[in-house]
């Protein structure tokens, strides 16, 4: 770094220490209730950790989903195109091909990441409407080529028989194992955009989604870097689809719908857009709540898109926002 | 190929094709209202076709008399919608997105309450004539496709008269080109707003209702109609109604002839391909994007 | 001396309208250049060319002897061409010393890998960019606001934040588009003499300004525009005499 003529005058006010026992309580609280709820399933299996593995997969996609659209305020309804690659990618591998699962996985992610530079490209100069139909076009073109290239993906009969998570001759069978081998990764993915946001990276991306014209004129290259999010976010959909496909071993193309764009979306807005823990918690409540009202099952497209109308309505901030309110009532 | 199939599938197309063009009006005609993108806009073609059918088959009704009401009641439902879900935004100036999304939900909404309500069994209605299709050099037309074409044209023409010639017309098009102004000018903006809702909805179910004998409607159609719809306003150049009618009949036509070439199965895929060539190349539309 | 900007016949047409006329005007390093004009002038016009928000319609802008016309604003920014907005662009989600710290993209380094696994090198690399930003922050005055949002911040000190911002790009030439709008006379006064001092610290400034006060104190050369085109170019004492400028402005 060079010199900057103005700060030759090192003047001594420092911002007041941050924290007080009600902020720190208030920024735990929703890592709280996220372990609380995977513990809760790790002791109590079987059906419950099914329901928290399947959160646990989302969580890693919808915190994909924040980097683009929580951390550069961009937009894509087409996410789930990645994790389609992702998905597809690892199970044809490793049923047609038998290749192992680290190897199919990381094929599936070089596809999702070249798909999205290719696409990325012309899409991400668009704005407003435009860009949000052009990815929900790409979203749902993938859709289709699931459901209609059946020499490969086996069409609406979808691909069974894929093998389970699983290292160098482990194999992640039971649910409690699946559990902790997916926390694992959730806690990876959580540090990663964590410290991405706290980064040089993560400031141009604040930056961009500030005002594009005034990241510009701070020399922050715009465009590439809303195609790094873009690819970051893309990778993050790319790997959750692997792991639904090799926790659930089977995979059609109706995971893969517009029901996943929705359900993504109101995970992303319950736990409060734009935070670290948001796509965690938001992740768990959605999947875990309607479970808990098991009687509800043939409402739950209803109960999610009501509940994001709702959101967008009164709660644009999430329980994140929740968190914050108490966190910010400490101080005057 | 035989010129007849081709023709066929021309027909067809045209027929497909003002249903899309009357879907894509609807979302013109909220846009500039509004600068609001409605993606609730498929569920009202979905409830025309299923609103109708219910009245005709449970409720009874002479068949007029049942298209007459599901379109009162699906302007109806626009208008709610309106006053529900998009107006709390609009007044929060919430971002484009976030109204997509939430128009969006809406349609998922309607779509499941509608699966609930009714079942998940595909519904059809009679044709409006129950004529044998007409030769025309080999080409067999069938009466309804004619029935949606001159419908279609009639409706084009009624709105243009509305536009032009009548004061609400002419305020909702001052609305559409400055806001602002029209509501210094003493124009009742959000009245405004729910009136292009009541508007697209009915046009919307109208579409649906005459489309529904040559095909069918099913609670989830209309996320397909609502995307063809929006295909048909971004071909015509956002936000102009007329070009949206003629970017309607384009992709109809491209999609029956793709059909024709690459088998039903890649329809969807050919649209949505349509969609984003335009958008990467020329997303302005054939005439141009309004303002 | 070579100049460090010069503007050679820019002009900007907005469909019949010419809003920057074939103007033409220097800057040299080490100082302070205003450009004043009544409102409507094109004076923020002016601006967006030269940082290159706007494609000029005709002419060229040189920036320390180099043709920088047609290139992008992020590339004028990395040349130390640094800018400030009229209508100002913060980024309201961020607290003001984040904001700063943004301003520091082209003088600090590190990527994806870099942020993912933190070595020595950028943990220091951002005590440090943390300890300048609170630095920056207290010369224009916002030390005690620096962990409020920008949402939080007024007008007047959104403007100081901007500049502060600014300043952390390390700019070459700093363009200062009416940084003294919604700010009282003592913060006025505090702005003219750090304006001085960036100066003399070797950054050449261009300001746009309505406060007529500050400008006389604070430039060098003053060049006046109306209806887009330069019409007095000179030293404060000449300007505040010139017969056209009187004019411009009282008529
Ligand atoms: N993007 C644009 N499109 C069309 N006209 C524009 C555009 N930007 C500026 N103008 C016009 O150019 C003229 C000059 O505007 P400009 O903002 O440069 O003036 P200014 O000197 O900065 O005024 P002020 O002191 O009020 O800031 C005005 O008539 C304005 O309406
Ligand atoms: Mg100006």
């Amino acid at each position: 770094m060079t010199s900057s003529p103005s700060t030759t005058l090192r003047e001594a006010a420092r911002a007041p220490a941050r924290g007080s026992l009600r902020g720190h309580a208030a920024r735990a609280a929703p890592w709280l209730i996220a372990a609380c709820v995977v513990g809760y399933a790790l002791v109590v299996g079987g059906y419950a950790a099914t329901v928290v593995a399947f959160a646990l997969i989302y969580a890693i996609f919808v915190s994909g989903l924040n980097i683009f659209m929580g951390l550069t305020a961009q937009v894509s309804f087409g996410q789930s195109a990645f994790a389609a690659i992702g998905g597809y990618a690892s199970a044809v591998l490793t049923t047609e091909y038998e290749w192992g699962l680290l190897p199919a996985m990381g094929a599936g992610l070089a596809g999702a990441l070249a798909f999205a530079f290719v696409v990325g490209y012309p899409t991400l100069r668009l704005k407003g409407h435009y860009l949000s139909m052009a990815t929900l076009a790409i979203g749902l073109i993938t859709y289709e080529i699931a459901v209609q290239w059946d020499s490969v993906t086996q069409g609406y009969l979808g691909i069974s028989g894929i093998p389970p998570l699983g290292i160098a001759g482990y194999e992640a069978t039971t649910d409690r194992q699946i559990l902790i081998v997916l926390s694992v990764c959730v806690i990876a993915t959580v540090l990663a955009v964590a410290r991405i946001r706290r980064s040089r990276v993560g400031r141009a991306f604040a930056g961009l989604a500030g005002s594009e014209e005034a990241a510009r004129a701070l020399g922050i290259n715009v465009a590439r870097y809303k195609l790094l999010s873009f690819l970051l976010s893309a990778g993050f959909g790319s790997l959750a689809g692997s792991l639904f496909v090799h926790v659930v071993g089977y995979v059609s193309p109706e995971v893969f719908s517009l029901h996943m764009i929705i359900l993504s979306f109101t995970m992303l807005y319950v736990g409060g857009i734009g935070t670290i823990a948001g796509p965690v918690v938001g992740a768990l409540v959605v999947s875990v709540l309607p479970e808990t009202f098991r009687a509800f099952r043939d409402y739950q497209d209803l109960a999610y898109g009501t509940a994001l109308i709702l959101l967008l309505i009164f709660a644009p901030r999430g329980l994140a926002g929740l968190f914050t309110a108490i966190e910010e009532k400490r101080s005057p | 190929m035989d010129s007849a199939l081709i023709g066929q599938s021309l027909v067809s197309g045209l027929g497909i094709g003002c249903v899309y063009g009357l879907i894509g009006i609807g979302f013109c005609v909220i846009y500039n209202a509004s600068g609001i993108v409605n993606f609730a806009q498929g569920a009202f073609v979905m409830l025309g076709g299923m609103i109708t059918h219910v009245l005709l088959v449970r409720g009874q009704l002479p068949y007029i008399a049942a298209i007459v009401l599901s379109v009162l009641v699906v302007a109806l439902l626009g208008v709610v919608i309106e006053r529900l879900v998009v107006r709390p935004l609009w007044k929060r100036n919430a971002p484009m997105f976030v109204m997509i999304l939430a128009t969006l939900a809406a349609q998922i909404v309607i779509e499941r309450l509608t699966f609930l309500a009714v079942d998940d069994q595909p519904k059809t209605l009679p044709v409006f004539t129950d004529l044998p299709p007409i030769m025309v050099g080999g080409v067999a037309v069938n009466i309804q496709s004619l029935w949606i074409v001159a419908g279609s044209l009639a409706i084009v023409g009624l709105l243009a008269l509305f536009f032009k010639g009548t004061r609400t017309g002419k305020a909702m098009r001052a609305c559409a080109i400055n806001r602002e102004a029209a509501a210094l000018q003493g124009i009742p903006v959000h009245g405004m707003l729910a009136l292009a809702f009541g508007l697209s909805a009915g046009l919307g179910a109208i579409a649906g209702i005459m489309l529904t004998p040559t095909q069918y409607t099913a609670f989830n159609v209309g996320v397909p109609f609502a995307i063809s719809g929006f295909i048909a306003a971004i071909i015509g150049g956002f936000g102009r109604p007329f070009g949206a009618f003629l970017g309607g009949l384009t992709l109809g036509v491209v999609q029956s002839v793709a059909i024709l070439a690459f088998g039903a199965g890649l329809k969807t895929v050919v649209a949505l391909s349509v969609l984003l060539l335009f958008l990467f190349v020329r997303p302005s539309g054939i005439l141009g994007a309004a303002k | 001396m070579t100049a460090c900007l010069k503007v050679e016949g820019a002009t900007k047409t907005f469909g019949g309208l010419t809003a920057v006329n074939a103007v033409s005007f220097e800057v040299k390093p080490r100082s302070v250049t205003a450009i004043i004009g009544p409102n409507g002038a094109g004076k923020t016009t002016l601006f967006n060319l030269i940082s290159g928000a706007l494609p000029l319609s005709d002419g060229r802008v040189l920036f320390e002897g180099v043709d920088v016309t047609a290139e992008e604003p992020e590339a004028k920014a990395a040349r130390g061409l640094i800018r400030t907005f009229q209508l100002v662009k913060l980024f309201p989600e961020l607290s003001a010393v984040e904001n700063v710290k943004v301003g520091f993209h082209l003088r600090s380094r590190g990527g994806l890998l870099s942020a993912l696994l933190r070595p020595r090198w950028v943990r220091q690399m951002e005590a440090e960019i943390d300890g300048r930003a609170r630095e920056l922050l207290d010369l224009v005055g916002l030390g005690t606001a620096a962990d409020r949002p920008a949402s939080a911040l007024s007008y007047g000190q959104g403007r100081l934040l901007e500049v502060a911002r600014a300043l952390a790009a390390g700019p070459k030439l700093l363009l200062l588009d009416e940084p003294a709008a919604g700010l009282n006379a003592d913060e006025s006064a505090r702005l003219a003499s750090l304006i001085r001092r960036i100066a003399e610290d070797g950054t050449a400034v261009l300001l746009i300004e309505h406060d007529m006060h500050l400008v006389m104190n604070t430039a060098d050369d003053i060049v006046v525009v109306d209806f887009g085109k330069k019409i007095a170019q000179g030293a404060p004492d000449r300007i505040r005499e010139d017969p056209a400028v009187i004019a411009a402005y009282l008529g």
